[in-house]
This record gives structure tokens, sequence and C-alpha cells, in this order.
């Protein structure tokens, strides 16, 4: 006989229920070791912050003139803005059914995500950065974490996407930074507008015939209510929003360069050293754009710009060699970068 | 930790001056009288892949072997770091909080995670492989485990 994978469909949830009821299924799934694919769809917009990242990556300020809820995830990856134009689909199985290796775990879960697009017309793969892509733009946005004894994968169906929203909804000190943030999201995160039902059936069969198991209607055990309601309470604490305790010296080695990822590979990157700033894109380790600024310059501004333009990254303090002591300052902005840890 | 007891088993480093918990990866490096120094090897480290965050329980928490001691954050996956053994956490490695690819530049040195008090009571401690040949044989099958199912190169 075979095992059953039981489908929760949460349709439209509040931003903390659309974040709360899988963690609760993961807890659940982590006891009671039933598969389970869900779906929800956030009623409102909201932010939402893996599980260590800092809020102050979050234009807080911005967010609260304009009423979106911060949460903080217990699966991995940046500050993404979420709304209703989102659909989100979350696969959970005990950990003993998943590779113990993450990267094995991640491969063998977004597959079935990937063929679900590739069922409804969208010529998706799944790549080597393990980001599930039409072409170079990135489609589909993921996370993923063991919860207890569940490993939990999420992601999201993009039907629209506001790309100034979301990158307005990020801080950074150098509007230079946003402005070219905005323009690589543009380029490299596309939305898909196909029938999410369509979507959601494929992804149940795609899911149901990749684990070998039968797809059965369900909903919350007991037991996972009273997660949920304790997780409901968690997720809205100071505490819980604060993230994870990190030692002192971590947390006041706070690097001084802003990075921010728009898909594996590129990236933005704000940066300060001795007085000067830069705030650069950086696609497949090239950079494509530049904006420099140090108070010994004078007119070589858009000299320095250019020289930089359209070189590997690592190139950088070289070529800024020949920028006297103010391409020495910048070239000490850009050694801030650390692109392993984007 | 002398040179001698490093060594290379198809290309990952080894140490053998310490115990491992098979399953976790965790190495348990004695310190002192019922004091302990815990890591994760090369190899659990490598098929975690690259580590862009790590987070511990605060000092002063106890620890209970089996269940997790922080998290660890790669590729976008959150997984726990489990304890090896019951106790107290006394410290944790602040550099490597700052600057994760340290446990996997220097995973038997520098980039140790925690240190601990080992405590008799709580939970029965999962068994910790101790003998060097006993370790070197778990850490040759498991290269070749991993190799068989593509998850590290070959």
């Amino acid at each position: 006989m075979v095992e059953p994978l039981r489908i929760i469909d949460f349709g439209r949830s509040s931003p903390l229920r659309s974040q709360t009821f899988w963690h609760a299924i993961a807890f659940g799934v982590s006891a009671s070791e039933r598969a389970t694919l869900s779906f929800t769809r956030p009623g409102a917009p909201y932010v939402c912050l893996g599980y260590h990242r800092g809020i102050d990556e979050v234009d807080r300020d911005y967010c609260l003139k304009n009423g979106l809820p911060l949460l903080r995830r217990m699966v991995g990856g940046g500050p993404v803005y979420l709304d209703a134009d989102q659909l989100f689909f979350q696969i959970c199985l005990p950990a003993r059914a998943v590779p113990a290796s993450s990267r094995q775990a991640l491969r063998v879960l977004l597959e079935p995500v990937a063929a679900a697009f590739r069922a409804v017309g969208v010529p998706a793969m799944l790549d080597d950065d393990l980001e599930i892509c039409a072409g170079d733009r990135k489609i589909c946005g993921h996370g993923a974490a063991r919860i207890e004894d569940a490993v939990v994968v999420c992601g999201n169906l993009i039907e629209r996407f506001d790309h100034e929203r979301a990158t307005r909804v990020l801080a950074f000190a150098d509007p230079s930074q946003r402005d070219q943030t905005l323009a690589l999201m543009r380029r490299f995160v596309s939305p898909t507008a196909v029938d999410p039902a369509a979507f959601q059936a494929a992804m149940i069969s795609a899911y149901a015939s990749a684990l070998g198991l039968g797809p059965l209607v369900g909903g919350l055990t007991g037991a996972e209510r009273r997660a949920l309601v304790g997780l409901d309470e968690r997720f809205t604490s100071d505490a819980w929003l604060a993230g994870p305790t990190r030692p002192a010296t971590a947390r006041a080695a706070k690097p001084s360069a802003r990075q921010v990822k728009v898909r594996a590979g590129v990236w933005t990157l704000g940066a300060s050293y001795d007085g000067a700033q830069v705030a650069a894109s950086v696609v497949r380790g090239t950079i494509e754009q530049v904006r420099l600024q140090d108070r010994g310059l004078n007119g070589s501004t858009d000299r320095a710009e250019r020289a930089l333009t359209g070189i590997p990254l690592q190139s950088v303090a070289r070529v800024l060699a020949g920028f006297g002591d103010p391409g020495r300052r910048l070239a000490g902005a850009f050694a801030t970068a650390d692109p392993a840890r984007l | 930790m002398g040179e001698a007891s490093l060594v290379v088993v198809a290309g990952f480093t080894l140490a053998l001056d310490r115990r491992y918990h098979p399953e976790t990866h965790m190495w348990v490096l004695e310190t002192g009288p019922g004091l302990v120094r815990i890591g994760m090897d090369s190899l659990g480290l490598e098929t975690s892949g690259t580590l862009v965050q790590l987070s511990f329980l605060p000092t002063g928490t106890e620890l209970t072997a089996g269940r997790p001691f922080g998290q660890l954050e790669a590729a976008k996956f959150v997984g726990p770091l489990i304890s090896p053994v019951s106790g107290t956490v006394l410290s944790v490695n602040e550099e490597v909080a700052t600057d994760p690819g340290l446990a996997q530049r220097d995973p038997y040195g520098a980039g140790w995670l925690i240190e601990a008090s080992m405590s008799e009571t709580g939970a029965t401690p999962p068994p910790l492989l101790t003998e060097p040949a006993q370790i070197t044989a778990w850490f040759t099958a498991r290269i070749a485990h991993y190799r068989l199912h593509g998850l590290i190169a070959q």
C-alpha cells in the first residue's frame, strides 16, 4: 500500500499564519512522520527575515509607515517582501526520509518544483546553484531547515512581482546601491503568470511521483493546532524577532560591507573605508556598474568608475592602485566584501 | 594538536587525538578533567556546503547529548549542530561565529565551535568513536559512501 502524502491547502491566511501554519506542520511531521505538502497565500503584504539575518537589513521605518509586519522564519535565506501575488508551498518530510547532505536534500526536494513549472508550460530548471530558473532569471524563491526531526523546504509561485517594493523594504546606506539592486532585480527575478490552481495540481502530482506517495487531502492534527498557538506567540515576540543569540564580539564585528544577493552570482555591494564609499553591481564575478565617492578623487571619479566597469572583482585592487591614496581607500572598501557569505 | 595526530584520508584531513560521533561528524576533544571542546570534522563540513552563518546557545545553557547546541546555515538550509555530550556550554568560539568559513579552513584547530563541561547525568550519551584505527575506518567508509552518492567530488 502506498504511503500517504498529506495535502493541506490553507487558502488565504494572515501574514503571521502564512508562516506559523507550516512551521506547526514541521513540528507535527517531526512527531508523526506524516509527509505533508501544504499551500497558503498571504492575505496582506509583509517582510520576512531568514533565521540568521539581521533586522538592520530591513528598512523598519518604511515597513512601519507602510503597515508591513516583519516576521522571522526558521528557514534560511535573506529578507524578502511577500504579498498576495505569491502562492507559498512547503514540502515537509521526516528527516530520516531525506538525504543527510543538505545540498542533496535540497536537490531532491526542489526537483519536483521545477517539474511542476514545466508541467504548466514554464521552461524551468533547477540549476547548479539550486535555484529554479527560466533562462538566466530566477522564478522561485526557496528556503529550508531541519526542524526537530523534520526537514522542510518552502518556496513560492510568484504570479506578479513588485520589484520596486521588494527593493524598497531593504535598508541601504547608499541610495546608489538601492538603484543598482532594483535594476538587477528587474533583470534577474521574474514572475510567472500561470494559473495557480494548475500549478498547485502539478506540484501535488510532481511530489507524489518523486516521493512515491499517494496524495491525501488532510488538515492539522490536534498536536499541530497546539503547536500553532505556541508559534503564533513566539513569532510575534520581540525576542524571536531579534534573532538567535550572537556572541558579543560577533555583534561588534559588524561588517562595513552591505551585500545584497539578487540571485546566485548576482549581487550588489555597498561599502565604505576611511571615508571612501563604493556601490557596485557584481554579475558572475564581474563588476557591471559602480559608483565611487572619495574626497581625493577630484575630477577622476568618472575615469575610475570606467576603469572598474567590466573587470573581475578580484582585479579591483590592481586597477585602483593607479589612483593613489583615493584608490587605496576605495580598494579598502571593496576588500570588505565577502562573496562567500552571500 | 600534534602534527602526528593529523592525517589525510582520501583527501580529507582527520585529527586522531579526539573522539567522534559517527552520525553527526562532531568531534570531542578533552581539554581538562570533565572539560571538552567540540567541533565538526572536515567531511561533515564539506557535505554541508559553504557555511554562511553559525549560531550557538548562550554560555551557561545546559547541553543534552543528541540535541542541538546551535544552528548552521549553508545554501539557505538551516540545520542543527547536534551535541555529542551532555553538560553545560562554557564558551562559544566568537571568531567562528563572526567568520563561519574558519570552521572549514581549520576544522580541528581555530575552527572549533563550543567548549563545555560534561555532566554524568541526563540522557545517555551517544556512542563516540575513540580508537584511531576505528576512527580511520569509519572516516574512510563515510568518504566512500558520500562519493558513491555524489555528495562529495570524486
